[in-house]
């Protein structure tokens, strides 16, 4: 299946492809393809194995990507299966009656994006989080040290440090360690 | 010798009984220790262990039965050791002996498993139960070829008192019923095995100084209590199969030497040995160890 | 975010909760003695105690992994009387070993209040101290003694079996000296200890006092 990337964009209509290695291939799909694909994957193609799944926060385009990480166990190498989804109301096909292992990785990304997988079982049950009451946390928008300024106070005389100007003064204007 | 001083050296007994029971745990902490390659802990430090768990406070309440437990598994230790002659000769050590035989002691030493069984099931705590079962069905096996080998021996003696059974070893080495009716000894050693629950018939709890099956629930001054039963029960077994098999003892240190040898029996086998399951340790019960204890019975029976 | 709806039992086999003061088991409660009632054995019964340490093997955070080699023989903890404990009502000293996340720290407080009087808390690693690497994360805990009364902080990321050797030593010289009484500052101080509590915890379905 050297030619896989062409016959996705053939079949189903891709809409970007890219080699990052010869073990590496990224197609980026409709989301309403993701179900149809992924099926004709697993069913005929070697790349049987759902290896990762996960959720990526595009805020400036505001829209999620999905990220589906397709294994061939025998050739050993990896399809990634990308598709976008808008970021108000966002909901997606769930694939777990292809993987059941998928039910955790939909639970765990309907916690912390926000995203609806109608179908999947354990939709809105806590993974993690007990009791969580703000926005999904992994989503661009959610201020993390605000959070735990309100929730998780310091031992009072802590210093805190922003990462970006003290690398800056380390690194300077080169971009990488110089004495 | 009076009744009353026979009961105060009995108890006096009973305490170095428990000392005994508990130098010898911790003398197995450090020889174990050693052979791993590492110091261990003191050889006193079961005597530690006790009276720490002996100065805890306790905050839990299950019911009476889980009260009563500990102190069914400790009457059941004591009454087996008042029971059973440590040295013959001397009144002073000799117990109640007369008031009991054979049969009364292995009653006794299934009514401390039983009792604490019945109070670990109180505890509310899930997992008891799977230890309890494991523990009662594992000592019903192991009781087969136990009962077995102590009718051969009866048979053998003519009386089931412990008593005549040591007084009809006298003699010589070789009329120790370890060589004399070596059948029973091997039902017996091995049914030895499954009471001390040494590898590999540890499945009842984890091989630690007090199991952790039925007794999880049980804390501080109830630990504690339990640690005491445990270690008179190991006592008051090892003076048993003393007086059964090697003879007796005509003196204090002669009871010491072979009591600890008796003890290291099961610990050099429980140091080679993996676990066994609890079926696959009933069914080895059930099997060659029930034959050698009929083979005894059937040899005693056709030698008399 | 469905919330759980649990109602409010106390563990099973227990009576209801009752509150603190009141239901005397035993005959006896956890508050403090008062110190007229403190034997004169106090210094014998404490040694007893260092001496014989009972860890529960419960290992909330990364920072256990530098607690299995101390089971070793190359730092035997054996030796100072130091065994792992399966059960909380088994142990005297609970270590909480690296970052704690909210969902940890209600089973860790259940499992705190279930152990049994004279009981300790170390807290092993930066991350108890002040946050240490996760001090920004929205899940994990900055402060430990807001929500346990801590002996003794080992501090490291994470500490080297040496230096976990030394804390649990220091923590053996303060019970000998009779200046370890996290146990009875939970007590005395327990309305600041379950506010603290149960404004993190948001969904509180244990009874107020786990006993």
């Amino acid at each position: 299946m050297d030619n896989i990337l062409d016959r996705i964009r053939d079949t189903f209509g891709s809409l970007w492809k890219h080699e990052q290695r010869a073990d590496l291939l990224q197609v980026g799909v409709e989301q309403r393809h993701v179900l149809p694909l992924l099926t004709w994957l697993k069913e005929h193609t070697p790349y049987i194995q759902l290896t990762h799944l996960s959720a990526v926060d595009w805020i400036e385009d505001g829209e999620f990507q999905l990220s589906y990480l397709l294994t061939d166990p025998v050739g050993r190498r990896s399809l990634m299966v990308a598709a976008r989804i808008p970021r108000e109301e966002a909901t997606a096909d769930s694939v777990h009656t292809l993987w059941p292992h998928a039910v955790t990785s939909e639970q765990e990304i309907n916690e912390m994006f926000g995203i609806h997988f109608p179908g999947s079982p354990r939709q809105g049950t806590p993974f993690i989080l007990e009791g969580w009451d703000d926005i999904p946390p992994m989503r661009r928008d959610f201020d993390t040290v605000e959070y735990m300024d309100r929730h998780h106070p310091s031992r009072p005389g802590r210093e805190h440090t922003d990462p970006r100007a003290y690398i800056g003064r380390v690194v300077g204007e080169k971009g990488f360690l110089h004495d | 010798m009076s009744f009353a001083l026979k009961l105060v050296w009995s108890l006096l007994g009973v305490a170095g009984a428990i000392a005994y029971g508990l130098i010898i745990g911790g003398v197995i902490r450090k020889v174990m220790a050693r052979i791993q390659g590492r110091i261990g802990p003191p050889v006193y430090q079961p005597f530690i262990d006790l009276f720490k768990t002996l100065f805890q406070r306790t905050a839990t309440q299950h019911g009476i039965m889980f009260y009563l437990a500990p102190i069914f598994r400790a009457a059941g230790g004591i009454g087996v050791y008042l029971l059973i002659p440590v040295v013959i000769g001397v009144p002073a050590l000799e117990n109640f002996s007369f008031a009991g035989d054979l049969l009364l002691v292995m009653y006794f030493m299934f009514f401390g498993s039983l009792g604490m069984a019945l109070g670990a099931a109180e505890g509310g705590h899930p997992h008891s139960p799977i230890g309890i079962s494991r523990g009662l069905s594992q000592m019903t096996a192991f009781e087969l070829p136990f009962a077995l080998a102590v009718v051969a021996l009866a048979a053998d003696a003519g009386s089931f008192s412990i008593h005549e059974i040591v007084m009809a070893q006298q003699g010589g080495v070789l009329n120790w019923n370890l060589f004399a009716n070596p059948l029973a000894a091997v039902a017996a050693f091995i049914a030895f095995l499954g009471m001390n629950m040494y590898a590999p018939f540890n499945i009842v709890g984890a091989p630690q100084e007090i199991p952790v099956g039925p007794p999880t629930e049980f804390n501080s001054t109830f630990l504690s209590l339990l640690m005491t039963g445990r270690a008179i029960f190991a006592v008051a077994k090892m003076v048993l199969f003393m007086d059964l098999f090697l003879g007796g003892a005509h003196s204090l240190v002669e009871a010491l030497v072979k009591t600890f040898l008796i003890y290291f029996w099961s610990v050099f086998v429980g140091a080679v040995f993996p676990r066994f399951r609890t079926e696959q340790s009933i069914r080895f019960f059930l099997g060659w160890p029930t034959a050698a204890g009929v083979a005894a019975v059937v040899l005693v029976m056709l030698t008399h | 975010m469905a919330k759980t709806n649990l109602p409010v039992l106390p563990p099973e086999g227990s009576r209801p909760h009752a509150p603190l003061g009141e239901g005397c088991f035993l005959g006896e409660t956890e508050r403090q003695q008062p110190l007229a009632l403190r034997e004169a054995l106090a210094t014998i019964k404490n040694w007893f105690r260092a001496n014989s340490l009972w860890v529960m093997a419960y290992g909330t955070g990364c920072g256990a992994i530098e607690l299995r080699p101390l089971t070793t023989a190359r730092f035997d903890m054996e030796r100072f009387g130091m065994a792992m404990r399966p059960t909380p009502r088994q142990s005297n000293v609970l270590i909480v070993s690296g970052y704690l996340a909210t969902k940890s720290l209600k089973r860790v407080i259940r499992s705190y209040e279930q152990m049994p009087s004279p009981k300790w808390v170390v807290g092993l690693g930066s991350c108890t101290i002040n946050g240490g690497m996760y001090w920004d994360s929205y899940n994990t805990i900055n402060r430990l003694d807001l929500y346990l009364p801590v002996d003794t902080y080992i501090a490291g990321c994470m500490p080297r079996p040496e230096a976990l050797i030394e804390g649990f030593k220091g923590l053996m010289d303060d019970i000998k000296a009779g200046r370890a009484n996290g146990w009875n500052h939970y007590l005395e101080n327990m309305d600041w200890y379950k506010d603290n509590q149960k404004r993190l915890i948001t969904d509180w379905d244990l009874p107020d006092y786990n006993w």
